[in-house]
């Protein structure tokens, strides 16, 4: 198993960006607990493992997991935490180049070693994969 | 490994800063549910979107989260 990397406790890990935004081909990641509604929901008591999300899907398509933030806002319009519409939208008003075809999400989990050891890598493999410029990352 | 620049739009500045993240952006006033803004409020979203996209070119700041006010 590849070992996982190893930050610096003291430094950033800063990544300059280079293009326009424009040119930019944006990836979204979310801790949300967001995922296709036909995809397996998360083990809302915890759960380590992460989904794909394809880039052509719209925040009708998308379902939450979730039990530890208020719904009032999401089950009216899912971009409140995932904005893939509005990324889209500004895809098509050339403020961006687009998104990437895969997006990534997890749910809630408490077991921060797996997460920092195991998920997390993965995530970033799955959206080094992908080929974004730039990654945008949300919360719940 | 070659680094992927990052933005993170956060609700929870305080723990967020405490990860030292290369970007962010705190939409005051926002919590959790909620923080991309108003439900179907387009032009909010894409605002806080850019916003935070704009700090990809905008002088660096790591390790700071932005507050805007959005009210």
């Amino acid at each position: 198993m590849e070992k996982p990397l190893e930050l610096s406790r003291y430094c950033v890990p800063f990544t300059p960006f280079k293009k326009r935004l424009e040119d930019a081909l944006v990836c979204l990641v979310s801790t949300a607990g967001v995922r296709k509604k036909d995809d397996r929901p998360y083990v809302l008591e915890g759960d380590t493992t992460f989904r794909t999300i394809g880039g052509e899907v719209v925040a009708e398509d998308l379902a939450v997991d979730d039990t530890h933030y208020d719904h009032g806002c999401i089950d009216k319009d899912l971009n409140c935490v995932f904005p893939i519409d509005r990324l889209r939208s500004l895809g098509r008003e050339q403020r961006i180049a687009g998104l990437t075809e895969q997006h990534f999400a997890m749910g809630f989990s408490q077991n921060l070693k797996e997460v920092r050891d195991t998920t997390v890598p993965q995530i970033a493999r799955a959206v080094v994969a992908t080929r974004p410029d730039a990654v945008l990352l949300t919360g719940g | 490994m070659q680094g992927i620049p990052t933005v993170l739009i956060t609700v929870e500045p305080e723990e967020s800063a405490q990860a030292r993240p290369p970007r962010a952006l705190y939409p005051k006033g926002f919590i959790a549910g909620h923080s991309l803004g108003r439900p179907r409020d387009e032009a909010l979203q894409k605002w806080i979107i850019l916003d935070a996209l704009g700090l990809l070119t905008a002088d660096p700041r790591p390790g700071e989260v932005v507050a805007r006010d959005y009210s």
